[in-house]
């Protein structure tokens, strides 16, 4: 038991031994060039756009289901996005306008806002009421949505975004980006949300015990309903944010970062079965994740090992967490073996 | 013993409720477009679906034994960029080592099968979820061919390369002077399904496939190992992408780093619309050909009839949530029909029987 | 060992086992003969399934032999058991369903043709000879979910001779066939019995035991009571076995009012209960008793919106009352506490403080309609101490709490609604001697509140000291009722009626299944 305990007690707080040793390595490997400011917005700014996905994820991950359509949300609606506001320009090689009615950025947020979580309600739907698996649904929806981006867009990139859509993701206060500001706010919002409203209380009940929390008077269909379409909310967040940084709307946006998500919140202690983890938690994850990027860019690493170094820190991320709930369910077990008898 | 016709006849139109739909397909495509029962067009359906028919035969494997493997696409795309830099020259994108295009093959089939036994092997030995470390794997795979491409896609393979995706077998003279080309590919995916179909029904480790992927403690506790079973069919699988990655590569002239993208939705829909269950357990490998034909004729029906792309991938969307709606239906109604029979057994009798079918 | 006759197949001497605060097992013995049906009975709680688990190597033994076939072996692991011809079915088989029934006998050891390919013809040929060598005539290519349940179970039980079991332990095989099943399977394990092989019987239904069973083994309370010849007995003797003599748990003083706080008017789900109908009083405490499949586990539930309830009336405290939902239940003044606390009754991993307030979270919301904490931490003092739990602060995880604490969470959850009916399924089930205790005084403390409790349980001595009324449930329908402090309330008379006879016509139940 108790080495159980000690072993969960550094596994919940190697995150942060990580990311001290991971900034050490770098400071050697690039200098003092990398405990620059700079550097502090560049992690940041690599962060913003992954953390409020990753917000999005931890809600979903602790109601005890995965929301894996995210990227297609933003695939989708940064293509919507621009294609609704641009004005209509016959396609050249890879460039396209949008349909050409232009319409402003005021109209056009609200609207990615709303579809965004409509779409996490109809994940929420098809899981809930239909009874489907989280996992195929959400996948399926994610490689629908990015289907449809890619007929709107035809594989073309629609440069030229107007300024009053581009303030969050580009705009800047003195030296600060916009959206590091706006992402940390939202950080502190939500960790404050799930932790003291009722709704944070049902989430975690849900996830980790759905019979028990529904005979305890919760509604465990709302609940995992709603998680959804926070995600939803979060990935056109994203999306705005994302599109407003680069100008350009390029159908591949967004592309492989569900997985990234996954990986920030279970590095950063979001347990894969639900209803454990916390919001500051997968904050940890993003900053580990965003610093080696960082980092390896510095370092001018080539994209290639790039790609698999991050695939290594999601897999080995995954796996520990994998051996980590198996402990948490030998601890339970020592108390679940006790003798009930059916006979 | 008396036999439950009902349940016969039940599941007889459910193992086969496949054909019915390829059937009304064809029909309604040929009264539609006149364009579209034409010899051209039906040896093409075979040859435009060949990746994806490769596709569905490894994961009807993985299904079979209650696992998914939604890694394939990247798998696919992976090994034909890999095979593409090797062979291609560097002004067409490649890394200019033109190596012998046998070796390429090679080379594609040994990655193929080294990213299916990673998969099988943290699935089985390290208790990974399949669901995760193959959509891990879909993910980091794609990255890693977007990594190693440059950028664009790279063009102009050899010829012998070529030769099953995109070569023809014969040639048949269609009147006009024209020729009627018959592609290999075609005849490489049926010979494909009768193999798969074969060892699916007629090996013991096919056999031994359905014992895991029907109940995996009954069949462990009769002897079998499950973990090489489900280790075994990972590598499977991704033999069976690497070749749907030389078939398309080899087909287009060309691998690009979206190779595949997007492929696993509907080879989903094609082996669970043909009757392999996401449950497990259920399903056969005719059954999964009659999934992919469907998927061809109405790819290239929907094309013919000219449906904008948009329609096209919103019905593809449609028809996915359709097979995985028939497909809980028909588990939950076989489940159901066992345990109507002890109701009508016993009027009171069973502990929480519907607590229990959930 | 070569003292023993040869028709000995397994010997257990002196088999003791205890869990964390129970001793589940003291120093029983059990031996069964090559060819012997040997019957296990005792009521929940004694032990068979302790035994039965060390038998199949699942638990590991503190002291006592285990001799099979003449080999002593000191720990044995599950495969050992296989291996040394033990084989269980339980109640409900699970086979490989989408199978058939061929390849279920098969399984991992196909026929194949001389190319490597499985020979079907051979495979079907060879399922069928093994089957008719057993007396068991089944359609071979038929898939296994096609099959009934006792075809199934007749199937396991063949399955296991196929790998060499000896010795074949049925776990309540008859708890979900008809009468006209039970004679086919009954048959079968006799044609079986003649040829060598040897069941160990666990059942609740009495009858049967006296059907099929040579002798039969007792068990109370961990104890071995004695083993007996089946002719030497009769029901109401083999109760008095099972019940001992009359201890009182716990004797509390009636609180019962007159005015009427639960009624229910002819309800009726079909496959679960029939017409039942019944009154609980303001602080009234009434015991609902029944085999397992009776109908009062569902019946609970059911209230309780889990699941459905069928057609009939129900009335709350005067008023009609449905429940679709266990939240509308909690609000109109209905609260259940589930049997199994792990799946139904707790949030594992979630401190004992949110376990206790998940049910009144929106009392304790403030202007922000934020969880006030000071709101919440006064109702969390308050309910741990009122019942003693114990824990080293609230923010423990509630998985880690023992047994008698986690129901008393889950009590104070309950509590915290202000119920003004609560109905608790096997409220001490597995949970020591002296929590038990306290969740008596618990009960007896919410009753003398005004509150009707239903106490859904099979332990019928927990039942005679808590209750003032006592409710049997026999397939479906309440058949008998008994009154506190009446001379027919005793323990003998309701495991009676609990196994479908009554008081009066005892001799008649014995003779028509003897």
């Amino acid at each position: 038991m108790t080495k159980g305990k000690w072993l969960q007690f550094i596994l919940d707080r190697m995150i942060w031994l990580i990311l001290i040793l991971v900034v050490i390595f770098f400071t050697i490997r690039i200098g003092g060039k990398f405990l620059s400011g700079t550097t502090l917005i560049n992690v940041l700014l690599h962060a913003s756009v992954l953390g409020v996905l990753t917000i999005g994820q931890t809600i979903c991950l602790l109601s005890g289901n995965f929301d894996l359509s995210a990227e297609g949300i933003v695939s989708l609606l940064t293509v919507l996005a621009a294609w609704l506001m641009l004005p209509y320009r016959e396609m050249t090689l890879a460039q396209a306008g949008g349909i050409g009615w232009e319409l402003s950025p005021y109209i056009v947020i609200p609207l990615m806002l709303v579809l965004g979580t409509f779409i996490g309600w109809i994940n929420g739907i098809l899981i809930t009421r239909l009874r489907m698996n989280n996992f195929i649904v959400t996948l399926a929806m994610q490689l629908f949505l990015r289907g449809i981006a890619y007929v709107i867009s035809l594989g073309a990139i629609m440069p030229g975004t107007p300024k009053d859509f581009n303030w969050l993701g580009g705009g800047r206060i003195g030296a600060i980006p916009v959206s590091v500001i706006f992402t940390l706010i939202l950080f502190l919002v939500f960790e404050f949300f799930v932790r003291y409203a009722r709704f944070g209380r049902e989430l975690y009940a849900v996830g980790a015990n759905r019979d028990a929390a529904r005979a305890s008077g919760f509604n465990p269909e709302k609940t995992v309903t709603q998680a959804y379409m926070i995600g939803g909310f979060m990935a056109a967040l994203a999306a705005w944010m994302l599109l407003g940084r680069l100008e350009v709307s390029v159908p591949t946006l967004g592309q492989g970062m569900t997985l990234e998500t996954v990986a920030s919140a279970v590095i950063g202690g979001v347990a894969l079965s639900g209803g454990s983890g916390s919001i500051m938690g997968a904050f940890s994850g993003v900053l580990l994740l965003s610093v080696v990027d960082t980092g390896l860019n510095m370092m001018e690493v080539d994209p290639f090992w790039i790609t698999g170094v991050r695939g290594l820190i999601i897999l080995v991320a995954l796996l520990l967490e994998v051996q980590k709930s198996r402990i948490r369910v030998d601890m339970l077990a020592g108390r679940a073996k006790s003798p009930v008898v059916r006979s | 013993m008396k036999k439950d016709k009902l349940y016969d006849i039940f599941l007889f139109i459910v193992d086969n409720l496949i054909w019915v739909f390829v059937v009304v397909a064809l029909l309604v495509f040929s009264l539609i477009s006149k364009n579209f029962f034409t010899p051209f067009n039906l040896v093409n359906i075979l040859s435009r679906v060949a990746p994806l028919a490769l596709l569905v035969i490894g994961q009807s494997f993985t299904l079979i034994t209650a696992n998914f493997d939604l890694s394939s696409e990247s798998t696919m795309g992976f090994t034909a960029m890999v095979a593409a830099l090797l062979l291609a020259s560097q002004k067409n994108g490649g890394l200019g080592l033109e190596i012998n295009p046998f070796l390429g093959i090679l080379i594609m089939l040994l990655v193929g099968g080294a990213i299916g036994a990673f998969n099988g092997i943290f699935i089985t030995r390290f208790g990974m979820n399949n669901f995760i470390m193959t959509v891990a794997m879909l993910m980091i795979l794609r990255g890693a061919t977007y990594a190693i491409s440059p950028g664009k896609s790279v063009n102009f393979l050899p010829p012998e390369f070529d030769w099953l995706g995109g070569g023809a077998l014969f040639r048949i003279p269609s009147g006009d002077g024209k020729f009627l080309a018959v592609p290999v590919s075609m005849f490489f995916v049926i010979v494909a399904f009768i193999v798969a179909h074969i060892v699916t029904k007629y090996t013991r480790f096919g056999r031994d496939m359905y014992a895991v992927g029907s109940n995996r403690q009954a069949a462990e506790a009769a002897g079998i190992d499950s973990k090489r079973i489900v280790t075994i069919v990972y590598i499977i699988s991704g033999l069976c992408a690497a070749l749907a990655g030389l078939l398309d590569a080899g087909r287009m002239d060309s691998a690009t780093p979206r190779t595949g993208a997007g492929l696993i939705f509907p080879v989903q829909a094609a082996a669970v619309i043909g009757g392999i269950s996401l449950f497990g357990g259920r399903g056969n490998l005719i059954g999964a050909f009659g999934g992919v034909l469907l998927w061809g004729i109405l790819d290239t029906g929907l094309n013919i009839a000219k449906v904008s792309p948009f329609w096209i991938e919103v019905s593809r969307g449609a028809l996915l949530l359709f097979a995985m709606f028939i497909d809980a239906l028909k588990v939950r109604y076989l489940r159901r029909m066992a345990l109507r029979k002890v109701l009508a057994a016993s009027t009171i009798g069973l502990k929480d029987p519907l607590l229990q079918v959930e | 060992m070569e003292t023993l006759s040869s028709n000995v197949i397994l010997e257990m001497k002196g088999i003791s086992k205890a869990f964390p605060g129970v001793q589940a097992l003291n120093n029983v013995d059990l031996t069964v003969l090559e060819g012997e049906i040997h019957g296990l009975v005792g009521k929940n709680g004694a032990g068979k399934s302790t035994l039965m688990a060390i038998l199949m190597g699942l638990h590991s033994l503190d002291s006592g032999e285990l001799i099979i076939n003449g080999r002593l072996i000191t720990n044995v692991t599950p495969r050992e058991a296989l291996e040394a011809g033990i084989a269980y079915v339980p109640q409900q088989v699970r086979m490989m369903d989408s199978l058939t029934v061929a390849e279920n006998i098969l399984a991992g050891n196909l026929p194949v043709n001389r190319f490597g390919l499985v020979d079907w013809e051979a495979a079907f040929k060879d399922a069928e000879e093994r089957l008719h060598r057993l007396g068991l005539e089944l359609d071979v290519r038929q898939r296994v979910e096609g099959l009934g349940v006792v075809e199934q179970t007749m199937l396991a039980i063949a399955k296991a001779l196929f790998s060499n079991a000896r010795l074949i332990i049925l776990d309540e095989p008859t708890a979900a066939l008809a009468r006209a099943d039970i004679e086919r399977l009954f048959g079968f394990i006799r044609s079986l019995k003649n040829m060598g092989v040897a069941f160990i019987y666990i059942s609740h239904h009495l009858e049967e035991v006296f059907e099929i069973c040579d002798r039969v083994t007792v068990l109370r309370n961990g104890q071995q009571v004695g083993t007996y010849e089946v002719k030497d007995l009769d029901i109401p003797h083999l109760i008095r076995l099972m019940v001992g003599e009359e201890i009182r748990d716990y004797e509390r003083q009636s609180t019962c009012q007159d005015e009427v706080v639960l009624e229910v008017r002819g309800l009726t789900r079909r496959g679960h209960y029939e017409d039942v109908s019944f009154t609980v009083r303001k602080g009234e405490v009434v015991g609902l008793s029944g085999l397992a499949g009776s109908g009062a586990a569902a019946l609970g539930r059911a209230l309780f919106g889990l699941e459905r309830r069928g057609v009939g009336e129900v009335w709350l405290k005067g008023k009609p009352f449905t429940a679709k939902s266990p939240r509308e239940a909690l609000d109109k003044g209905l609260a259940y506490l589930p049997q199994d606390r792990y799946r139904f009754g707790l949030v594992g991993i979630r401190p004992v403080r949110e376990n206790i307030t998940y049910t009144i979270l929106h009392q304790l919301l403030n202007a922000l309609r934020f969880v006030s904490f000071r709101k919440e931490n006064e109702v969390v003092q308050k309910y741990i101490e009122a019942l003693e739990i114990v824990c080293t602060s609230p923010e423990q995880r509630v998985g880690l709490l023992s047994g008698g604490n986690q129901q008393k969470v889950i009590f104070a959850k309950l509590a915290a609604t202000r119920p003004s009916v609560l109905i608790l399924h096997e409220p001490t089930q597995g949970i020591d001697v002296r929590a038990k205790l306290d969740i008596y005084r618990i009960v007896d403390e919410l009753a003398s509140q005004g509150i009707g409790v239903l106490i859904i349980s099979s332990e019928v001595r927990e039942l005679l000291g808590v209750c003032d009324r006592i409710l049997v449930m026999y397939k479906g329908r309440i058949s008998a009722e008994f009154r506190s402090g009446e001379p027919q309330t005793t323990p003998e008379n309701i495991l009676l009626a609990i196994e479908g006879g009554n008081a009066h016509d005892q001799r008649q139940v014995a003779a028509v299944y003897s």
